[in-house]
């Protein structure tokens, strides 16, 4: 149950989405990833990947323009 | 000031106003929206929308302005591309369309609390920006559209160009996607 963050703040999509799916795969089940992102469609476009495969997410507005998505890795 | 504050404050959180300006419309409701005003950019100015021929058009203008001259040009050479020139800037039905999206996404943005200006992360940002606007523009000349004007509005129209501008379109995106893995990953 450890937590890990990827910082891809500045990075437009798909680059967010794409470096999430990469790390998310190193990763046990249970552990939490909070990925920072700057681009709004990163906001749409992660968690509907995230939840398509079936892990649980949630969304965090941090700042203007500034979200933090947090995916438990559910498998 | 507080009370104006708290206006703002209370009118963020009002639902409606999440709902409108927050919340990304869905894909399904962004299409529609989209066939209606193409469809009226249509009926008002005549032409399918485009998007990037008038940009070169506004290089055009620019270059007229520190006195250079494209009437020769091949690309500015036929009499409606001079026609469109000698008009101008403002009475131009593309400018106007442009600058509504450069502005109408500001609008969006600030009236959904999100505009940040973002940081450059790294040297390959800038040059992969660089480049990529380059051959999508230069692509865009030579293909007479972008995926607008030659691909959407092509589609719209029921021409059958737009449909093989799809399949390239399609065949270069599958490159960019390897291109941006060996880059950027």
């Amino acid at each position: 149950m450890a937590e890990f963050t990827l910082d891809c703040l500045g990075e437009a999509c798909p680059i967010p989405l794409m470096k999430t799916e990469k790390k998310l795969e190193g990763l046990a089940v249970g552990d939490i990833l909070i990925v920072s992102i700057d681009h709004s469609c990163a906001m749409k476009n992660i968690p509907e990947w995230a939840r398509k495969q079936g892990h649980n997410v949630e969304i965090d507005e941090v700042d203007d323009g500034e979200w933090e998505v947090v995916i438990e890795k559910t498998k | 000031m507080c009370a104006v504050k708290a206006f703002f404050d209370k009118l963020g959180k009002n639902e409606t106003y999440v709902k409108i300006f927050k919340t990304p419309f869905t894909y399904l409701t962004g299409a529609i929206l989209l066939s209606i005003f193409q469809v009226v950019s249509l009926g008002a100015t005549g032409d399918p929308w485009g998007v990037s021929g008038t940009f070169a058009n506004w290089g055009a203008w620019l270059y007229r302005l520190v006195g250079g001259n494209v009437d020769r040009w091949y690309y500015f050479s036929s009499a409606g591309a001079q026609a469109v020139l000698d008009r101008g800037f403002l009475n131009d039905p593309g400018t106007m369309r442009n600058l509504g999206i450069i502005f109408g996404a500001l609008a969006a943005v600030l009236l959904a609390s999100q505009f940040k200006i973002k940081k450059i992360k790294s040297k390959k940002q800038v040059v992969a920006a660089v480049v990529g606007g380059f051959l999508m523009g230069y692509g865009a000349r030579l293909a007479y559209g972008c995926n607008i004007g030659a691909l959407y509005s092509a589609i719209a129209s029921l021409s059958l160009s737009g449909w093989a501008f799809a399949v390239f379109l399609f065949i270069g995106a599958f490159f960019g996607s390897k291109l941006l893995r060996k880059f950027f990953m």
